[in-house]
């Protein structure tokens, strides 16, 4: 009797822990998919999501206090917001504000990519749209935003339907493809989405920048030959040209998984392509490198080893900088480097900021010339100034 | 009284049992005891996420040496997802047939932490299979498992 009342006891407890679950019966705790940006006046905007909403938030204390968020979509449905899903924000020139995010559906894998605009600054937002013209249910998601120099809203995407229409002919297909669209018409409608590259990874966040001459480029995870996780560059062409798309890492890693880690991208004004990306050929590390695509990236150095992860790049004139999370027993640090010659340079890795608690990727943004990292923690949104030395 | 007691420990139980496929969470105090040494033969993590399209088969090919070797190989499996998907990943784990296996989530909103304590010399990349052997050697796999890889898994 004793040793049942003990077994039962014992299940108990296990049935305790199942009902302290959330996602059971408990409201979810918030991921920390989190993107943050300065808009031309320098006031900082922040987007994440909550219950079913993506939420907007802005600072004009540099991220002391966050103002009263304003629901980008009225109507609560699922939001892709954890890991290299986060819902991203971006600004037109006649102070509209764009949000893009990406939909789960009810299959694995599944999603849309959605989209609304504020034509007032973040005060009213449309209806949400979906960018793609391709409905069916497989995956359409890990959304990128950008806007180009002539206002073209741009958003590229990870899309399966090549890889699902050779499945049903019983063909190959490694990999996801990369497709993208834009907006004419500041963000009302978007064009028939185009092929950006086939045989892309499925799982990382694509990178997006400006180029001097307003076109926005984009670099990201491909598959090359047999499974070889290398990256990708390609100007996204606006006029209905063809997109050219190079490689442009050459680490060779070879593997049939899901890395769950994109690159960065910060072009310079004088054009040099400053980057950042993770590959694990002879175990983790992140990279920065200066892309020539087609060919091996220039400058290389290998930021971080074991518990490095989830870098990002900014530059200003000849000012680099290079944030990323540095991972150990005891939590998270922020870690810092900075070259003020272009990149050929860097000061030592610093530590900037550290958690205990959980952290998302962490995001460089720049200000009237001075760098600040958006760090998104469990105990709360951060702004970290990047101060050269 | 003890019918009492017996009774209402019975109902409260019962949830418990309801609910064999739904993940425990992994914290990183929890990591040691996982990463222990079996008693005997070995214990395979099959490291996982919702994220992920080559998990699903790596982890029934996992199943599949189990099976054909249950005495010797303990299998578990670790979604890098947070806990508060547990519902999505007990879904997900009896859609794929998994849910007979302990499972275990991450309980931090992100994984590197716990990745890092699973294994240092591991970036996160899913599939990972980590082996731990009854004489204490350790042994960490990215990727889909290649069938060479699964032979010399077997005891």
């Amino acid at each position: 009797m004793r040793q049942l009342i003990l077994t039962l006891l014992c299940l108990l407890s296990s049935a305790a822990l199942a009902y302290d679950m959330p996602g059971m019966k408990m409201p979810r705790e918030l991921a920390l998919g989190a993107s943050a940006a300065f808009d031309a006046h320098g006031r900082l905007w922040v987007v994440d999501a909550a219950d079913g909403h993506v939420r907007l938030r802005h600072s004009d204390d540099l991220g002391k206090t966050l103002s009263p968020p304003v629901d980008v979509n009225a109507e609560a449905e699922p939001i892709y917001d954890e890991g290299e899903n986060r819902p991203k924000i971006a600004f037109g020139s006649r102070g509209e504000l764009y949000v893009s995010w990406s939909q789960p559906r009810a299959k694995p894998w599944t999603g849309f990519v959605r989209f609304a605009r504020s034509p007032d600054g973040g005060a009213h937002f449309s209806a949400p749209i979906t960018v793609h013209h391709d409905r069916a249910e497989i995956t359409h998601r890990f959304d990128a935003l950008a806007v180009d120099g002539h206002g073209r809203v741009v958003v590229a995407w990870i899309d399966k339907r090549d890889m699902e229409a050779a499945q049903a002919k019983g063909q190959p297909y490694l990999g996801a493809a990369v497709y993208y669209s834009w907006s004419d018409d500041a963000g009302k409608s978007f064009v028939p989405e185009r092929k950006l590259m086939d045989n892309s990874c499925e799982c990382c966040r694509i990178a997006l920048a400006r180029t001097p001459g307003g076109e926005v480029a984009a670099f990201f995870r491909g598959v090359y030959g047999d499974n070889i996780r290398d990256h990708a560059w390609a100007l996204l062409p606006t006029d209905g040209k063809a997109p050219h798309r190079e490689r442009a890492t050459f680490d060779d890693w070879r593997i049939a998984a899901c890395p769950h880690h994109g690159p960065g991208l910060a072009i310079a004004a004088d054009g040099v392509r400053h980057a950042v990306w993770y590959e694990a050929k002879h175990g983790p590390a992140i990279w920065y490198g200066q892309l020539d695509p087609g060919h091996p990236p220039k400058h290389l150095l290998k930021l971080g080893g074991p518990g490095a992860s989830h870098a990002d790049v900014a530059v200003h004139g000849k000012t680099v900088w290079l944030a990323w999370n540095q991972v150990d027993a005891n939590g998270y640090t922020l870690m810092l480097r900075v070259s003020a010659d272009g990149g050929l340079h860097f000061d030592a890795a610093r530590a900037i900021a550290h958690s205990s608690a959980a952290v998302g990727s962490p995001q460089l943004l720049t200000r009237q010339g001075r760098a600040i990292v958006a760090w998104n923690t469990a105990d709360g949104f951060r702004l970290v100034p990047a101060e050269a030395p | 009284m003890r019918r009492v007691l017996l009774a209402t420990l019975l109902a409260l139980a019962l949830p418990a049992l309801a609910h064999a496929g739904t993940p425990a969470p992994l914290s990183a105090g929890d990591v040691p005891a996982l990463l222990k040494p079996p008693a005997h033969g070995v214990r395979i993590l099959a490291i996982w996420a919702l994220d992920c399209a080559y998990c699903e088969a790596n982890m029934q090919a996992l199943a599949k040496l189990q099976r054909a070797h249950p005495r010797e190989v303990e299998l578990v499996t670790v979604a890098t997802d947070s806990i508060a998907q547990g519902a999505q990943i007990a879904a997900r784990l009896k859609a794929m047939r998994m849910d007979g296996y302990p499972a275990r989530a991450y309980a931090e909103a992100s994984p590197e932490r716990l990745d890092f304590l699973l294994d240092p010399n591991w970036g996160g990349e899913t599939p990972r299979t980590e082996i731990i052997r009854a004489d204490g050697s350790r042994q960490g796999i990215s990727g889909e498992l290649t069938a060479p890889q699964l032979q010399k898994l077997r005891p």
